[in-house]
């Protein structure tokens, strides 16, 4: 009898371990497969149009990151991530050339982002830019 | 020596040497690396440096054609040699864009030319390693001067120095387990070369006020990481008790199975 | 209680399962010796179904293209929530799966349970091991990063040795010279579906076999003697046995926890343990990294092939090796099961044993 009761307690312990780590795994899953917000980092920068001088740039935060918009001609805008492809750091506008350069190793990137010397493996990250009246819109 | 001569001489070395000495590589590691005493010491050094490491040969920074033994060391092929000390900043600068321009505005720019020390002074020419802050020694320093200012810079640059050197090193530790530093690792390196930069002005109060400044960026990236490994030891915290759970499981349908044992 | 009745009831009236249920569980009798290396098959079955799972969670965000497959694994296991505990689960499952079958096979090896009439229950089971270390030889490519790139051109290029058909072999298992997309193509076809289906089969073959020629006993303990050889099918029974259900299923489940807090331990407190650093750089097929080494489980091979100054001879050496342990239902027919009366079995056992043991640590240090 003793054995009966004692086993049944010992049963319903395991029970509950067994259901609390089948609830501990069910979560996870349900977390994984659940399709993620479309949080803020999804948000659009808009900068007004007259603060980046024709043949110039201008250098903001985009989504949290370093990004910069150029105006490499009247009217013609693009944007990329200002971070150099090469290790990490952040490039600076030559508006004299027309052309990015990279402080730390030289690195040198045309007003289109792509690589016209120095270290950098690939073109610079772009973002996708669209005029909206007075407002350019990154991303 | 007349482009001829050399030209030929070279032939000769690369021809007469026998292949399984050589280097593999460039033209230049395979005709200097198979050279002793001056000639040859470049490479030697250049072994273990933080261009060999890089992939920057001796093309990358003294012209010249690589593939072909014969316009190696041409002008034509845009080969500039030694440079001269006073043009030793431009040469270096040529890559290392920022430095050039803070070196030239500082003291030691200043007295380019007249005793004062270019980037070789420091760094050396070809054993170049990754800048450290032991660069600024008494040893080295007072070769052209007394100790007092350098000291001083030392000591402002040395904090800093020691936490992004730690949090480069967290950062490698994160992702030997997994975890994507890519950006982090970037806005560190950025961070570390300017700072680096900061040194070559060799102005103390600049350099003060400027520490201040990269100290607050250097906070907002560990909070990042710190953000990371509180998370991961959130799952340790977790884990363990999903580990405590199944053992104590374990244990009890151990003891349900010797119960029944027990009865039969 | 009342609810449970009635559904067992409905089940009842239409396919029988009280008396199912009663078969196999309740009434399932197990020989009274029974020892707890006979709870290995139900670990295994609980990994199994956890590398399923795990596995049909990755292939919801992996992509099997070279351009994208590391980054949607990285994807997985810093930006997915919970990514990185189904990737782990999934990597570090499958190194213990491989350990749990080495013990539930070297278990079935001593205790002689291979032989006659389990002689097919045995080669479904070797086969299910070859089918799963295909398995992890296949998922290793996945993640395409340094260490599956190139521990995929090390372990197909093994058969180049071959004579004649080597080269050919070789090129048909990358799908070209190189690995590259290709190989990923056909690796991926064949760890998501191609041998899971045969391993599925195998499986359900196996337990088959298990179930209908009976539970083998212990050889040991003193009122043990070898059967007659049976002239005619007969299921073993054990009369006076311990219930399969509650008794064994309650070892099988403190077993089976066991094993899951072990996996937990890893997993949460050396999560580093099975990943080395070139399995988080990206695949590069011109920079070969500097110590390339398979996984533990394939060290005895790696090691063998290096041992023999003939590629082929050592090839060789490990395929009769293999295939000696396939058939050895068929070559060894004696009937005497007991460890105690087979010296020479028991000496062969452990010098395999020390020599795959072995082999390992020296392909480890070499």
């Amino acid at each position: 009898m003793v054995n009966f009761d004692r086993r049944r307690f010992l049963g319903l312990g395991l029970g509950a371990i067994t259901a609390t780590l089948a609830a501990a795994a069910l979560w996870p899953v349900w977390r994984y497969l659940a399709p993620g917000e479309e949080s803020g980092a999804r948000e659009k920068t808009a900068v007004p149009r007259e603060r980046v001088p024709v043949g110039g740039a201008l250098f903001i935060q985009h989504q949290g990151h370093p990004s910069v918009l150029v105006q490499y001609a009247p009217g013609e805008f693009l944007a990329f991530s200002a971070i150099c492809t090469h290790l990490g750091c952040i490039i600076q506008w030559h508006a004299d050339k027309s052309e990015f350069l990279c402080p730390c190793h030289g690195g040198r990137f045309s007003a289109q982002g792509k690589v016209l010397g120095g270290p950098p493996p690939r073109p610079l990250d772009p973002i996708t830019v669209t005029l909206d009246g007075d407002r350019v819109l990154l991303g | 020596m007349k482009p001829a001569t050399a030209t030929i001489t070279l032939l000769l070395l690369v021809l007469l040497v026998p292949s399984a000495a050589l280097p593999s590589g460039t033209v230049c590691l395979q005709c200097h690396g198979a050279q002793t005493g001056s000639l040859g010491e470049p490479v030697t050094l250049w072994k273990g440096s933080v261009h060999e490491a890089n992939s920057v040969s001796c093309h990358g920074c003294h012209g010249g054609d690589p593939t072909d033994v014969a316009m190696a060391m041409s002008p034509e092929r845009g080969f500039i040699g030694v440079p001269k000390e006073s043009d030793i900043p431009d040469f270096c600068g040529r890559c290392h864009v920022g430095v050039r321009e803070d070196y030239l505005e500082s003291a030691h720019g200043r007295a380019l030319g007249s005793g004062g020390p270019t980037c070789v002074t420091c760094h050396g020419s070809h054993r170049v390693v990754t800048a450290t802050i032991e660069l600024i020694n008494r040893r080295d320093c007072t070769r052209c001067h007394e100790y007092g200012r350098a000291e001083e810079i030392k000591s402002a640059l040395a904090a800093t120095d020691g936490s992004i050197a730690t949090l480069e090193r967290t950062l490698a530790d994160l992702r030997r387990i997994g975890v994507t530093t890519k950006e982090t690792d970037g806005e560190l390196f950025d961070l570390r070369n300017r700072f680096h930069r900061l040194f070559h002005s060799v102005d103390v109060d600049k350099v003060r006020a400027g520490t201040a400044a990269f100290r607050q960026e250097l906070d907002r990236i560990k909070g990042r990481v710190d953000a990371i490994q509180l998370e991961l030891n959130h799952r340790k915290l977790w884990g363990g008790a999903v580990v405590v759970l199944l053992l104590l499981g374990a244990v009890l349908a151990l003891l349900i199975y010797r119960s029944y044992r027990r009865e039969r | 209680m009342e609810l449970k009745k009635r559904i067992l009831d409905f089940l009842d009236l239409r396919l029988g399962v009280r008396d199912l249920l009663a078969r196999n569980l309740t009434e399932y009798l197990l020989p009274r010796n029974i020892n707890v290396w006979y709870t290995l098959g139900a670990v295994l079955l609980t990994l199994f179904a956890i590398q399923f799972i795990t596995g049909i969670l990755l292939l919801v965000y992996y992509d099997p293209n070279t351009e994208h497959a590391f980054a949607s694994v990285q994807r997985i296991v810093n930006e997915v929530p919970f990514g990185w505990l189904v990737r782990n689960l999934h990597a570090v499952g499958a190194n213990f799966i491989v350990l749990a079958l080495l013990l539930h096979m070297l278990s079935v090896l001593f205790m002689n349970s291979y032989k006659s009439p389990r002689e097919l229950t045995w080669v479904a089971g070797f086969l299910i091991l070859l089918l799963s270390l295909g398995m992890c030889l296949t998922g290793y490519l996945l993640p395409w990063s340094q260490l599956s790139f190139w521990a995929t051109t090390v372990a197909t290029k093994s058969p180049d040795e071959i004579p004649l058909i080597g080269d050919a072999v070789v090129r048909f298992l990358r799908g070209g010279a190189q690995v590259g997309q290709p190989t990923l193509g056909r690796f991926f076809a064949l760890h998501v579906m191609g041998f899971p289906f045969v391993f599925g089969l195998l499986v359900a073959f196996h337990l088959f076999c298990v179930r209908r020629t009976g539970i083998s006993r212990p050889p040991f303990g003193p009122g043990y003697e070898p059967p007659e050889p049976p002239r005619t099918f007969h299921h073993e029974e054990h009369p006076g046995g311990i219930p399969f259900f509650p008794h064994y299923v309650a070892k099988d489940i403190a077993v089976i926890f066991l094993f899951l807090a072990l996996l937990a331990s890893v997993i949460f407190f050396v999560p580093g343990l099975f990943f080395p650093p070139a399995a988080f750089e990206p695949a590069d097929p011109f920079v070969t990294p500097q110590r390339i080494k398979p996984e533990w489980y394939f060290l005895w091979a790696y090691q063998t092939l290096r041992i023999f100054p003939n590629e082929f001879l050592g090839l060789a050496v490990q395929g009769a090796a293999v295939t000696f342990l396939l058939l050895l239902p068929f070559i060894d027919r004696s009937r005497e099961r007991r460890p105690s009366r087979r010296p020479v079995f028991v000496t062969c056992f452990f010098l395999g044993l020390m020599a795959f043991i072995g082999l390992s640590i020296w392909g480890h240090f070499s």
